[in-house]
């Protein structure tokens, strides 16, 4: 038998002696590259258009209901209001941004580097899920937050008008939040089964907007219970479902003004935990399988 | 049938992701067959199948996917080199692949609003609706097809068209309905098949001039784009 004649050089490159960051902080970084990728933040101008058009639209919304306001004092939508007209907006927002987090890397077949750090596939899909979360989150919040610092500086009562103005804009945050779970867990869901960006976006708007019909269509069946229930078949208005229930008058002032859901505000608590942990663990699944690979 | 439209349909076909495109005519017809047989009054419940689902969704959404599938998904994979170099007019290579794609998408999109028009009125609107659906589906694939050969992200900007134009600023800003696809189809199958179900501010002269425009001269600028056409790299 020969002798072996490979060798290893030292060519010189300088090792790593310092501390080395353990799961917690891989996921940190993951976590924020994320987010920076949403928003296109280190990238091309290229892509920074769309999520840019989408959130100077939201701005400008926001702006224009704080101006009317001001002008005229009457407030045109409540901060809740404001996510539920913006749905498409966050329809759009999450074909362009789920597919960027999950499908690029697929397609490029870098999942293998990801998973030779000490990251736990799990924490690789959560990291991602919960960048899109928070992105979402900022997007509703964010021109909340201008609407609310127009009202507390134009308003007639001085502090304690601010204040009232604080306690309206909490619920809509914790709103725009729960907007922000079950779109982010769906969309990502959708996105990480392909690793085409084209058909990531294209399948996001299309399992979104296609419920919305549904809806509309159970909701005049002759059966009260079906009616009442009809919101459940449609993301968007499962979520307004479960604000109406768990934040009525915060939200929807003056009776009779939120979705008419009757006395079934606990099933889309539930339906919509449900739906947000099956799409988690969904994605979950779907990445034990891709990183097997 | 040329070679690039059999290449294209099997590009199209031959994955399992067309699957995808199922679910969408399959909910139209269920929900029709579940409004019909609960006997729901079909002034209630064709407007929103017909026009929410139908015409405002399934046949943008199935447009959009494939009418930028059948050149986006080659540009992006680096195999429209092969059928550039070969010596075809680049007419030859555009219109057989706006056939196909308008042909799908106006088969995907006719069937279940054919079946879902006979369930609400009569055969009469069926027709209709597959006319004009047909006709929309041509426009949207000339339009979409164009949109992947001008940018890289032919998609999204699909989106913008769909999810924007039509679906936020035509509900609160009249005006634009005038250049919006969907609209002109709504006007033409209103046209054929005068019923109350189907409404719109658009004049049908005004759609059947806007909708010819919009297919021809999007192919035209589809064909002038691939004359000058640069491959390129993955954007970042």
């Amino acid at each position: 038998m020969p002798e072996p004649t490979g060798v290893i050089h030292d060519i010189g490159y300088q090792r790593y002696t310092g501390p080395r960051l353990g799961r917690r902080h891989v996921f940190g970084a993951l976590y924020l590259h994320g987010l920076r990728t949403v928003f296109g933040l280190g990238r091309s101008a290229k892509a920074k258009i769309f999520p840019w058009l989408v959130v100077g639209i939201v701005t400008v919304v926001a702006a224009g209901l704080t101006a009317v306001r001001s002008q005229i004092g009457e407030v045109v939508m409540t901060y809740a209001q404001f996510a539920d007209a913006m749905s498409w907006l966050v329809i759009f927002f999450v074909a362009v941004a789920a597919p960027e987090l999950v499908s690029r890397d697929l397609r490029s077949g870098v999942l293998p580097l990801y998973f030779s750090r000490p990251l736990p596939r799990d924490d690789y899909a959560l990291a991602k899920l919960l960048s899109l979360a928070s992105a979402l989150w900022l997007l509703l919040g964010g021109p909340q937050l201008v609407m609310f610092l127009g009202a507390a500086f134009t308003t007639p009562d001085g502090l304690r008008g601010t204040w009232n103005e604080l306690l309206d804009l909490l619920p809509g945050l914790l709103y725009a939040g729960l907007w922000a779970v079950v779109f982010a867990a769906i969309g990502l869901l959708v996105a990480s089964l392909t690793g085409k960006r084209a058909f990531a976006a294209g399948g996001i708007v299309a399992v979104f907007l296609m419920t919305t019909p549904i809806v509309g269509v159970l909701s005049i069946l002759p059966s009260r219970a079906v009616n009442e229930l009809a919101l459940l078949a449609s993301p968007s208005t499962l979520v307004q479902g479960v604000g109406s229930w768990a934040l009525q008058d915060l939200l929807y002032p003056g009776a009779g003004t939120g979705p008419p859901i009757g006395d079934f505000g606990p099933v889309y608590a539930v339906v919509t935990a449900l739906l947000v942990a099956a799409c988690t663990a969904l994605l979950l699944l779907r990445y034990r399988k891709v990183a097997a690979r | 049938m040329s070679t690039v439209s059999w290449i294209t349909a099997r590009g199209l076909f031959g994955r399992r992701r067309f699957l995808m495109l199922l679910p969408l005519p399959a909910v139209l017809v269920l929900l029709a067959v579940l409004c019909r047989s609960l006997g729901v009054d079909p002034g209630q419940w064709a407007p929103p199948v017909l026009v929410g689902l139908g015409l405002a969704v399934v046949l943008p959404v199935v447009a959009l996917i494939v009418g930028t599938g059948v050149l986006g998904a080659e540009i992006d994979d680096g195999t429209v080199v092969h059928i550039l170099t070969k010596p075809l007019p680049r007419w030859q290579i555009v219109l057989p692949k706006l056939a196909v794609a308008a042909g799908v998408s106006a088969v995907t999109v006719a069937v279940p609003l054919y079946v879902a028009g006979v369930l609400a009125d009569s055969v009469r609107l069926g027709l209709g609706l597959v006319v004009a659906s047909a006709l929309g589906a041509l426009a949207y694939s000339a339009l979409f097809l164009a949109l992947s050969l001008v940018t890289r992200r032919p998609v999204l900007l699909g989106l913008v068209y769909v999810l924007i134009w039509e679906g936020l600023l035509g509900n609160f800003v009249s005006g634009t309905r005038v250049l919006s696809i969907q609209q002109w189809v709504i006007a033409l199958a209103d046209r054929i098949a005068p019923t109350d179900l189907l409404s719109t501010t658009v004049s049908v002269p005004v759609a059947v001039v806007l909708t010819a425009l919009v297919s021809v001269g999007f192919t035209v600028l589809a064909i002038d784009r691939l004359r000058s056409f640069s491959i390129a790299g993955e954007t970042s």
